[in-house]
């Protein structure tokens, strides 16, 4: 089944103004930013329990919300399941009773088999007759989805599922929870302010910041191309540094940055041409700057671009890699305070090329590996 | 024990357990809407409900008496239409340890209530229950311990009331008067072995309600 919803909608609080439009289909849409930008708060207007100001909430050509048109279904009507970040369990019931909750308007023996059929799809029928302060937090959580599961919900809310969580567990869940949901195949919005849980679960993303949405777009479309500096600040890329264009191309574009001609690829879907002299944002991921090996010569102009050199200012050690500051030769103030770019290298390249003892490098970055943020 | 001294008791009881009956009837609605719904003329209700908590206990039999009794505000029109008043009876008895004991009840189980977390009801509500129906299946069981510890509260309170039955009900041996007021009168009158018996008999009562509350307490829990 093909799902479609939509949501558009203008909420005023004391000192906060939520105001969004975006829309999502099938699989998990994350809305992701930092805390307080308003990504609970749309979870909660889509279940009816907070009222918008304004706008629209439509899911599956289903009227939610409309507030030109007077509607606003209450959370009873809505059919829209919710996972709470604390999962909200019923501590007086067993696990077969919060799953039940939902489904006391059904004649009893279909009740009893949805629970049962919800209990073994999700690994729980064992833990029938627990009470939730019997369960791990992996447990619970699976109980909180199966609870809100259990109604067949149009859209499925997960406000921050994996928070309450230890970091060890957090990354296993993270992966059960991306099984169940893709096997469940119900439209989910889920809420998180880590990257990589959201890159991790999404097939969409919905970036939020102070009330606004910044970019909604395929996973893959965000992670290699942010519409602007603020996404790339609020994905927390590295190296995100300023220069002046030179001549933009619809497939390349060349950035005056640090007393040197940076080449840059310009975007294949979204071509973009400004100006020559006007002043660009880029960034460049740590891990796509390569050394130089010393002990190789001549070096391959298709694969060493861009090539610079400079010294390693300073360091610090991630467990399995070293993150490089390395300052450029050109005169001038460093683009970072005190260095010029950040560069990640493996532990094993770390100590292969002596970098503790070298500090002097050449480097180069492929001209795909910068990539240019719209103004 | 002499019969005055066990009709006492009976009273007493009697009193105590139909004001109690009562104050669950009124106290735990309205704890619940103090503690869950902003309503108009909310801060009123709680202070008139908490007044008899600070106010002494023959101030509030005065009150009673000029809301309920042969001249009041609602007991003269009664009078009138039926030559009946309520004051002097053991319904008076009640109503007086009904209003005394109220305010326990609805301070403790309003704090019960407030302490339910707030997202459990609204996980309620994503799954199709209604206030009413929340209240009922989620709120209300999870600040039982609460609750009863309330009802407890208020039947000890209701056990043990004086200065307002006094003004409302009177001290009519065999009619309205409940222990607390026979031990006085023993007292008053020199009958000392009389007002230790009663003494004893409310104690070993006060300290059953606390064994058996207990007990309720830790099966709830």
């Amino acid at each position: 089944m093909s799902h479609r919803f939509s949501i558009e909608i203008a909420k005023r609080l004391p000192g906060f103004t939520l105001d969004v439009a975006w829309t999502a289909g099938d699989g998990v849409a994350v809305l992701f930013g930092p805390s307080g930008a308003g990504k609970t708060l749309t979870l909660q207007c889509l279940a009816g329990l907070i009222e918008p100001d304004a706008g629209r909430i439509v899911v599956d050509d289903r009227v939610l919300f409309d507030a030109a048109a007077g509607v606003n279904l209450p959370p009873q009507a809505r059919r829209v399941g919710y996972v709470f970040q604390s999962y909200a369990l019923f501590p007086h019931l067993t696990v077969a009773g919060n799953v039940g909750f939902g489904l006391r308007d059904r004649p009893r023996p279909d009740r009893e088999r949805r629970v049962i059929e919800v209990l073994e799809r999700l690994d729980l029928a064992s833990l029938a007759h627990r009470h939730p302060s019997e369960l791990s937090g992996g447990q619970r959580q699976r109980v909180a989805l199966g609870r809100a599961l259990a109604i067949d919900p149009a859209l499925l809310l997960l406000d921050e599922p994996l928070s309450a969580l230890d970091a060890p567990l957090r990354r296993a869940l993270r992966d059960e929870l991306r099984t169940i949901l893709s096997g469940w195949g119900t439209a989910a919005v889920l809420v998180t302010h880590d990257f990589a849980e959201a890159y991790r679960l999404a097939d969409r993303i919905v970036v939020y910041e102070n009330g606004r949405v910044i970019q909604a777009a395929a996973r893959a479309e965000l992670l290699w191309q942010p519409a602007s500096e603020a996404v790339a600040r609020v994905m927390g890329l590295r190296n995100v540094l300023h220069g002046v264009v030179v001549k933009a191309m619809p497939d390349r574009i060349q950035i005056a940055w640090r007393g040197q001609t940076l080449e840059a690829v310009n975007s294949p879907t979204r071509t973009y041409l400004p100006p020559t002299d006007s002043p660009i944002a880029f960034f460049i991921r740590p891990e796509y700057v390569r050394l130089v090996r010393k002990d190789r010569s001549a070096l391959d102009a298709a694969h060493h671009m861009n090539q610079m050199r400079g010294t390693i200012v300073g360091e610090s050690d991630f467990g399995t890699v070293w993150s490089l500051r390395l300052r450029l030769d050109t005169p001038g103030a460093p683009a970072q305070g005190e260095f010029d770019l950040e560069v990640e290298v493996p532990h094993l390249v770390y100590e292969i090329l002596d970098i503790e003892r070298d500090r002097r490098w050449e480097f180069s970055i492929h001209r795909g590996s910068i990539h240019v943020l719209p103004a | 024990m002499s019969a005055e001294a066990v009709s006492a008791l009976a009273l007493s009881i009697r009193v105590a357990v139909v004001a109690t009956l009562l104050n669950a009837l009124i106290g735990i609605p309205l704890a619940y809407l103090l503690a869950r719904r902003a309503f108009h003329g909310r801060a009123m209700v709680d202070l008139v409900v908490t007044l008899p908590l600070v106010l002494p206990p023959t101030v509030t039999g005065y009150y009673l008496i000029v809301l309920l009794g042969r001249r009041g505000w609602l007991g003269a029109p009664v009078y009138a239409l039926s030559g009946w008043s309520v004051a002097f009876t053991w319904y008076a008895a009640v109503i007086a340890a009904t209003v005394m004991a109220l305010p326990l009840l609805v301070r403790t189980a309003r704090a019960a209530i407030e302490s339910v977390d707030r997202e459990l009801e609204k996980a309620a509500f994503t799954l199709g229950r209604s206030e009413w129906r929340t209240a009922l299946e989620v709120t209300l069981p999870l600040a039982k311990n609460g609750i009863i510890a309330g009802l407890v509260l208020a039947f000890a309170r209701a056990l043990g009331e004086f200065g307002a039955t006094l003004m409302l009900a009177g001290n009519i041996p065999g009619k309205t008067q409940t222990v607390p007021l026979a031990i006085y009168t023993a007292v008053q009158t020199g009958e000392m072995a009389e007002a230790v018996v009663l003494v004893l008999a409310l104690t070993v009562l006060s300290c059953l309600v606390l064994v058996v509350a207990g007990r309720l307490g830790a099966r709830a829990a």
